[in-house]
């Protein structure tokens, strides 16, 4: 019933514009209203299961199974409440869109998707829905399909998670085959008592985190992140902040799984590492205003992995809600931006702040909330990490501090571009958004101010502000370092790319992503490439080759046969008897 | 109760009809009587259902007769989990190729006909218990179909044709020849469908016998390296016969490979398994990494088929209980995929006049291009990826989670492949579908804009995507129906091997 709502939405396919934008919004605040009673009775009674019973053949038994804990509850409000949120920003930013009604189809199709990741109890189901969430990311992100960035970026978002799913469903599969159960929690048992090689674990854990490190856009398979910005702004804020989130929570699920293999965990921190640093890093070198956030969604979901990697799931959780909403306020005052002035190149916009009051303050309060500065919820998340990491693992503490300092020195630089300094050609005309985007803006600012108090009432109030006073002064004097960095580093329009040879390169390797693309491009794609050629090849030379000689040969023994009849039928006949006696002794010897 | 000899009756005594029929009349009018016996024969399969006992694992509605009792030949018909299903679907998807014959010109009568008997022969086929019976169907639909892609083919049809008939009556002799050395060497000639007992025959013998079936039906699937004929022959076939030759006549060699091979000869099987999955993972990556390459439409799709059979090969040689339905699934939801892309292609050729994937370019565009086959096309290209929702996922789902225990590297491998599906199809979508429409062959006046085409044309390939969609939501409608069967299969393939319980 829960789930229905979203899901209802994907009937009004291509029927008139506005009205399924509509409907679809109605759902999506009922789906939002009908999950806040949820989460009440949830609260007050406990966590519940929905348990429907979907396909029994031979040993095989399949489940539809929604689990409603609080903390499933609580993402699939956050889900429901970016969307609605998101629905109405883009009547406003999709305003002359021809093609709205498809766009919401599409929209529903990835909220239902999404919905019942959060909701799922079984890891088949988990499955079945993150690769609905593939389709439907491909095809929102195809939405403007005619231009041929967007087609690449469909392309490459496909494929990539692709990858990621297909080696979960590896994994699946075979607990599948060797646990023969699917629900989470008996899955749980089984992997207590297991008795399968320390192989066959590892290889099924590194299955199961390939998935969600496709969703999540973790380091190697992050670019589909963001070249999937070319598509239509208001999927982009749902791809940033709730979708990274699914991927996130479906890894939080499998979580206690992974504890039996440890190797998976070191990769986890490895990646997780990685995507934290390289991809503040890759932030900072963007010209591209959606470019600078997507690298940065990186980053912060490469800091929950860790946090799951060290089995502290409430701290991933934490993280994980205050990104989604501080990341998708920022999305949305930069595509208030973008629609303003129809440019995503930072060094052709400045002096925004005093014309877009609305999507400045937007962005001012997004940045607040996502790094750990203000007592808003990044700091509060960040301080508890650096507490909770700190007592496990010193070294990845300086991951975290070093990833706040480096998004407040992007984010201060983004500002500085975007709303200081003097207005350009593109933005001496730029007014202030119009009210579909403006209000959901303003709405989402207040709920980001308001996430601290969200998280403690979720969180008790001991439980969230139990940091000592030198975690907050270490996070906090890290927002200050990257922030007095941002404002003192030297933006110049003219002169983006540096001059000095050695920081040219540096900068260059950073704003190709370590040239992520290019290393894709030599190795895996040519091979594929490589091989499918030589199959055709095959084919057309070996195979189809050995059939035409067969085929040549037989035509030209023919013809030189027929040369070199007799006439006589006695002759025939001694050949006929000839050949028949010769296949029986054949035959008879060969089956004897 | 006849049934099921009603179910040939239907067809031939059309097809009959059709031929003489006096008078010459419009191809409009013999694809209409075409229509309508082939719906009669669709609701007379459907109508199969009635008396049909999904729980009961062993033939059911059996009819026998002794037609040439001195050579064994028997006229015995019986149906069962594992052929009520692609009784189905030859009645739906013969349907369907009717209804897309629209442009017959050249001997509309005779192309009429020949449907029809295609459609019985392989009923036949289906339903025959008795191996030359078998045989006898399997050679009949040969002779129809090899005309229909002579005659009323593309540019290249002579070769192709000439290419399908050889290379099909090279696997038609080699499956006569087996049947022959069976009855041969166990001194039997009832030529009913009886499974070798263990020690009956020497291995060595099985092995050989087993080895001619697997060739002649690996041949027909088509199993690397047997499968070039396949796309020639969908190159130049019109759009109806290779929704026929995908959807059904493939199958027609995947259920002999259940059915005989693995049904006939449990003891070989068993022993050839491991090589046999390993042949399986082979011709699936192969026909994978060969579609990635191809730039005609029909060829890739051609070339996808050969990748998705080979998950029945694999499922066949794990022969667990949940492996062999999985098999059936995928044979009928691979007929049903394929006959949808297949006449998605179609229209695209028919309105575009090429299928050249380096020159088609943004059909998707919704007042010029062809929105609608454009959607038909994501949804069948999705299933076949095996997107979750859909029929393509279900099958490849209980395919691999069947086989994993038995054969961990193959099934591994198989997966890789359909990961691979997913490349070629990405790149069929995007070059064609997406991007901005310019297209300027064939000689259409004004070419920049595509004449849209009537929704009753799409009507077949909306249903069979409704049908896909359904079978994936709601896969017990069809397990249900054959799990008996299949369940039963496999332990005839397990407990022959050890030594025998019965």
């Amino acid at each position: 019933m829960l789930l229905a709502l979203p899901w209802a939405a994907g009937w009004f396919r291509r029927d008139a514009h506005r009205p399924a934008a509509y409907l679809n919004i109605v759902l999506t605040l009922l789906a939002f209203v009908h999950g806040s009673l949820v989460l009440r009775d949830v609260m007050a009674f406990g966590p519940a299961t929905l348990h429907f019973p979907w396909l029994t053949v031979a040993d095989l038994q399949l489940d539809l199974s929604f689990s409603l804990s609080l903390t499933n509850v609580v993402a699939l409000e956050l889900i429901t409440g970016l969307s609605l949120v998101s629905q109405f920003y883009s009547l406003g930013y999709l305003d002359k869109e021809w093609a709205l009604a498809r766009f919401f189809a599409l929209l529903g199709f990835f909220e239902g998707a999404m919905s019942g990741v959060v909701l799922s109890d079984t890891l088949f189901q988990s499955y079945f829905l993150l690769e609905m969430l593939t389709l439907s990311t491909y095809l929102l992100v195809g939405f403007w399909y005619a231009q041929p960035l967007v087609i690449t970026a469909a392309r490459d978002a496909f494929l990539t998670k692709r990858v990621g799913d297909v080696l979960l469903l590896m994994g699946v599969v075979a607990l599948a085959a060797f646990a023969g159960v699917m629900g989470f929690d008996d899955l749980y048992a089984w992997a207590a008592t297991d008795s399968l090689s320390p192989l066959a674990t590892t290889l099924i854990g590194l299955g199961l985190i390939a998935g969600p490190m496709g969703k999540c856009a973790q380091f190697p398979m992050h670019l589909w992140l963001d070249e999937a910005m070319e598509g239509p702004n208001p999927a982009s804020i749902l791809r940033n902040s709730v979708v990274v989130t699914c991927g996130a929570i479906v890894l939080l699920k499998v979580m206690p799984l992974l504890q039996h293999a440890p190797v998976t965990l070191v990769v986890l921190q490895v990646v997780g590492a990685i995507s934290a640093i390289g991809g503040s890093l890759v932030s900072i070198a963007q010209v591209d205003i959606k470019r600078t956030l997507s690298y940065s969604t990186t980053a912060y979901l490469g800091l929950v992995f860790i946090a799951i990697a060290l089995q502290v799931p409430v701290l991933a959780l934490l993280l994980l809600f205050s990104h989604a909403v501080s990341k998708a306020l920022l999305s949305m005052s930069v595509g208030g931006v973008i629609a303003a002035t129809n440019c995503q190149d930072i060094t052709e916009l400045g002096g925004l702040g005093g014309r877009m009051p609305a999507t400045t303050s937007a962005f001012l309060v997004g940045s607040a909330g996502l790094v750990g500065l203000l007592p808003l919820g990044g700091f509060l998340c960040l301080a508890q990490s650096v507490e909770l990491i700190g007592g496990r693992s010193a070294g990845l503490v300086v991951v975290f501090l070093l990833t706040n300092a480096l998004t407040a020195l992007n984010l201060t630089r983004v500002f500085r571009h975007l709303f200081l300094g003097q207005p350009l050609l593109k933005t001496r005309r730029a007014v202030e958004v119009n009210w579909q985007m403006a209000f959901p803006m303003v709405a989402l600012s207040v709920i980001v101010i308001l996430t601290p108090v969200l998280l403690i009432r979720l969180e008790s109030l001991d439980g969230l502000l139990a940091f000592p006073l030198w975690a907050a002064a270490l996070v906090v004097g890290s927002g200050v370092v990257g922030m007095v960095a941002g404002t003192l580093v030297p933006l110049s329009k003219a002169w983006s790319r540096s001059i000095n040879p050695w920081l040219r390169w540096f900068q260059d390797l950073l704003a190709y992503d370590f040239y992520t693309e290019r290393f894709y491009r030599i190795t895996i794609v040519n091979v594929v490439a490589g091989f499918s050629q030589l199959a055709s090849a095959f084919d057309r030379v070996v195979v189809d080759g050995l059939l035409h000689g067969m085929a040549r040969f037989s035509l030209q023994s023919a013809e030189g046969l027929k040369l070199s009849i007799s006439g006589r039928s006695q002759t025939y006949v001694l050949t006929v008897v000839a050949a028949i006696l010769l296949f029986l002794t054949s035959l008879s010897w060969l089956l004897r | 109760m006849m049934l099921l000899t009603l179910l040939l009756l239907i067809p031939f005594l059309g097809s009959l009809l059709i031929t003489l029929l006096p008078g010459d009349r419009s191809s409009d009018f013999y694809r209409r009587v075409c229509v309508v016996v082939l719906s009669v024969q669709c609701l007379a399969s459907v109508g199969l259902l009635v008396p049909f006992d999904a729980s009961e694992a062993g033939l059911q509605l059996v009819e026998t007769f002794a037609w040439l009792p001195s050579i064994g030949l028997d006229y015995a018909l019986a149906v069962d989990g594992l052929s009520m299903p692609l009784v189905l679907m030859n009645g739906v998807l013969c349907l369907v190729s009717a209804l897309a014959s629209r442009q017959v010109e050249n001997r509309p009568r005779i192309y009429f006909a020949l449907l029809l008997v295609i459609s019985g022969a392989v009923n036949g086929a289906f339903l025959a218990q008795n191996l030359l019976l078998f045989f006898i169907f399997y050679e009949l639909e040969l002779i129809p179909l090899w005309m229909l892609i002579a005659v009323w083919g593309g540019g290249n049809r002579a070769y192709a044709s000439t290419k399908f008939l050889i290379v099909t009556a090279v696997s038609g002799m080699l499956i006569l020849g087996a049947f022959l050395g069976m009855a041969l060497l166990t001194g039997s000639v009832d030529f009913g469908l009886n499974p070798i007992v263990p020690g009956a025959l020497p291995m060595a013998t099985q092995l050989v016998l087993m080895g001619a079936l697997l060739i002649g039906f690996g041949i027909k699937i088509p199993l690397f390296p047997f499968h070039t004929w396949l796309p020639d022959a969908h190159t130049e076939a019109s759009t109806p016969v290779s929704v026929l030759l995908a959807g059904v006549l493939l199958k027609l060699g995947t259920y002999g490979l259940l059915r005989f091979c693995l049904g006939l000869f449990p003891e070989a099987w068993h022993l050839a398994a491991p090589w046999l999955a390993g042949w399986a993972a082979v011709s699936v990556l192969y026909g994978s990494l060969a579609a990635i390459a191809q730039t005609d439409m029909k060829r890739m799709v051609a070339y996808s088929s050969v990748g998705h059979m080979g998950y029945v090969l694999l499922a066949a040689a794990a022969a667990t209980p949940l492996g062999l339905i999985g098999a059936l699934f995928q044979m009928v939801s691979h007929g049903l995929i394929s006959a949808i892309l297949f006449l998605v292609v179609g229209v695209v050729y028919e309105r575009t006049g090429t299928r050249d994937l380096t020159v088609l370019r943004g059909l998707l565009n919704p007042q010029r291009g062809l929105p609608l086959s454009g959607t038909l096309m994501i949804i069948g290209v999705m299933a076949s990826a095996g997107i979750p929702g859909m029929a393509g996922f279900i099958s490849e789902f209980l395919i691999f989670r069947g086989s994993l225990q038995a054969f961990p590297l193959a099934t591994l491998l198989s997966m890789v492949g359909s990961g691979l599906t997913a490349v070629y199809f990405l790149l069929l979508v995007n070059r064609a579908f997406f991007g901005r429409l310019a297209i300027a062959s064939g000689a259409d006046p004004n070419p920049k804009v595509l004449l849209p085409v009537p929704l009753g044309q799409q009507m077949p390939a909306i249903l069979l995507s409704l049908s896909i969609l359904v079978l994936g939501l709601a896969p017990h409608l069809l397990v249900g129906l054959s799990e008996a069967a299949t369940t039963g299969l496999s332990q005839i393939a397990v407990t022959q091997f050890s030594g025998g319980l019965s």
